[in-house]
């Protein structure tokens, strides 16, 4: 029914407009006081309103409708003359003598147009509606990239429910904590009746939710959070619309969350409630991901840490005994306690040789957990790295001769300054070569050169590519070459591996920890350089390494 | 005859140092801990120490400190022994005062040597 107020002094006018009117399709009512006709828009607020335009201050009762009603049609009732001012607001006319049909009419395309207008108003607010959830949906998104903490995302995910659907009271469960929690997000105050509800309830839906769980309800933390605590909620809280759903991704349940609302909620509310839920079950899987990650890395940290610090220990305790041990067999070997015979000599010299050899291990696990633990202090200083080359071989051609082999050095000339820790890479190079007088049989070469190379030239084994991938620039390249038993490719890598021995029985009887390589490999690496070996089974190896021209 | 005490809580090892030394015709003296090795050196003032670093009580880094910071004895030459641990490294990062350094396991005649050196 079409409501119509008619307002008018003018009895007679009030009888015609009945007239035409009063008929099935509208509602016509009229008064012609107008100290009633606030109450009266009030109550019935009328689609359309009949002014006649003889009432005094007509435009302050037109400015009163418009305040309560604003989307009222006022059709105002004139004199063939109009007054200019009216037309200003008014939405249209009808004069005094107007025929019926062109008042009904007048009427009825005024009520098209209020209609259209009121659906094109519903629409738009529609739009700002879905825009601003939009907009909030967005802003939880991108809050939830950015951390990684799963409190926090807990927190943003009720934030960005609020925003949304400005909901009365969530009831958060997270199992993300080390135990579960219970977040109360109100709008007012909770009495602790209603919070024991509140937890009840969520005993009851984690069980309908995760089978086979169980939620102990004594234990459950509570931590609440009230907007306004000036006013308090009572129990019609459930009777509120809810909505509910759990938050999970995969097998991992990080909790679930239930919302409460006075007014009901629309199915554009249950599909952005949902998405948020399920939108925060990735990034809190990513940030238990993390936190594991981390807890894992501190534990490899520290069982890194503890093992350099027993073999630091366990040296330090082994130092100790062998020393007494080793001038307790040079006091003896001195003669000073007696004469010493050919036989007891023979087996002096075999403990001597021993002990020198499990002093050698010490040094090697010691040097090994000091540069693993960054401990290692090196001394740059510039110099040439034939001078070391020169030292070692001045060092180790008495036990090559010893051993029938030919020890060589192919030293480039004009070799330019570089910084280096000459102990360190004497230290290396005094192992190479020493093995390869393990591993080369008599009559044999063993041969030291140095060179000027420059990365992109370097022609590497496959396997050791990556060793030398970060590498440019200009390097000094050593390489010790012998005509020994070779490694077989297979083991080539390995052969920097810590304790790593190619072939067991063979290495152990050419003495020696399986150290030695891994701790070159260190050495160079602190050096920025690297080290890498090509091998042929039989045929015999190089070994190669290089340090940066600085 | 040269005065060298011996200080380390080892007491196979001052057992060896002490006869090779008295060997070499030196006269010697030893103590088993940080204290003693104190007491005796501003006791007998002897004309040199090798001093064990990692000692219960008062290692030999303290005694090191407080002997070359004493101007009766400062002149006296110091052979700190290592074991090279890491807190010993850590100690001897530090400013000791030690005149010479010995890694354990030690050659006994570069020791002899080493106290030649100093006491010709």
């Amino acid at each position: 029914m079409i409501k119509i107020l008619f307002i008018s002094k003018n009895n007679s006018q009030i009888s015609k407009f009945k007239n035409i009117f009063g008929k099935n399709l509208y509602d016509f009512s009229c008064i012609s006081d107008d100290t009633l006709l606030i109450d009266t828009i009030n109550v019935s607020a009328p689609d359309i309103i009949f002014l006649d335009a003889e009432i005094p201050n007509l435009k302050d009762i037109n400015k009163k409708i418009k305040q309560i009603c604003e989307n009222t049609i006022i059709i105002f009732l004139v004199n063939e003359k109009v007054d200019k001012e009216l037309v200003k607001f008014a939405n249209a006319f009808v004069t005094l003598d107007m025929p019926e049909d062109l008042i009904i009419s007048t009427v009825n395309v005024n009520l098209r147009m209020k209609n259209a207008l009121e659906m094109l108003s519903s629409s738009n607010k529609d739009l700002a509606d879905s825009l601003y959830r939009l907009n909030a949906l967005y802003d939880t998104s991108s809050r939830f990239a950015g951390t990684l903490d799963k409190d926090k995302l807990i927190q943003y995910m009720i934030e960005g429910m609020d925003k949304a659907l400005s909901f009365s009271l969530t009831s958060t469960l997270s199992l993300c904590s080390d135990e579960p929690v219970l977040i109360l997000n109100s709008l007012y105050e909770l009495s602790d009746e209603l919070i024991s509800a509140l937890k009840f309830r969520c005993v009851l839906n984690f069980n309908s939710a995760f089978e086979g769980k169980t939620l102990d309800i004594d234990t459950l933390k509570v931590i609440k959070q009230v907007k306004y605590p000036a006013s308090r909620f009572t129990f019609t809280l459930f009777q509120y619309d809810n909505m509910f759903a759990k938050i999970s991704l995969g097998d991992t349940d990080f909790g679930f969350v239930e919302i409460f609302k006075e007014t009901s909620f629309t199915p554009e509310d249950a599909t952005c409630f949902q998405t948020i839920a399920q939108q925060v079950a990735l990034p809190l899987k990513s940030a238990t991901l993390y936190q594991e990650l981390i807890e894992t890395n501190a534990k490899l940290e520290k069982l890194e840490r503890l093992k350099s610090e027993f073999i630091s220990i366990v040296s330090h305790e082994l130092r100790t005994p062998l020393t007494s041990i080793k001038n307790s067999l040079d006091i003896l070997g001195s003669g000073r306690c007696g004469e010493v015979t050919q036989s007891a000599e023979k087996f002096l010299s075999m403990a001597m040789r021993n002990v020198q050899r499990l002093s050698g291990i010490i040094n090697d696990l010691l040097d090994l957990s000091k540069i693993e633990a960054g401990k290692m202090d090196f001394n740059f200083t510039s110099a040439n790295i034939n001078t070391v080359i020169g030292y070692v071989k001045t060092a180790l051609s008495e036990v090559a001769k010893s051993k029938g082999l030919n020890l060589i050095t192919q030293e480039a000339e004009n070799l330019p300054e570089t910084k280096f820790d000459a102990q360190r890479l004497e230290q290396v190079l005094t192992n190479l070569v020493s093995n390869a007088i393990k591993f080369t049989s008599e009559g044999k070469t063993i041969t030291i050169s140095s060179e000027l190379v420059n990365a992109s030239d370097i022609k590497i084994n496959e396997i050791f590519k990556p060793e030398i991938k970060n590498l440019s620039g200009d390097y000094i390249q050593v390489c010790v070459a012998d005509e020994g038993i070779g490694i077989d490719t297979k083991d080539l890598l390995r052969a920097f591996d810590k304790f790593a021995q190619i072939e067991n029985s063979l290495s152990r009887k050419a003495g020696g920890t399986g150290l030695g390589l891994p701790i070159a490999k260190q050495l160079l690496e602190a050096h920025k350089g690297a080290i890498w070996c090509d091998s042929e089974l039989n045929k015999g190896s190089k070994f190669y390494f290089i340090i940066p021209l600085v | 005859m040269k005065k060298i005490l011996i200080v380390d809580d080892e007491q196979d090892i001052v057992e060896s140092l002490k006869f090779v030394l008295e060997t070499a015709d030196f006269t010697c003296y030893c103590a088993y801990n940080g204290e003693d090795g104190l007491r005796l050196a501003k006791e007998i003032v002897p004309d040199l120490i090798i001093l064990d670093v990692m000692m219960p009580k008062i290692n030999g880094y303290k005694i090191s400190r407080l002997l070359k910071y004493d101007a009766k004895y400062k002149n006296i030459p110091i052979l700190m022994v290592t074991a090279r641990s890491q807190e010993e490294d850590k100690l001897i990062g530090e400013e000791t005062g030690a005149d010479e350094y010995i890694t354990k396991p030690f050659e006994l005649d570069e020791v002899v040597k080493t106290v030649e050196k100093y006491l010709k």
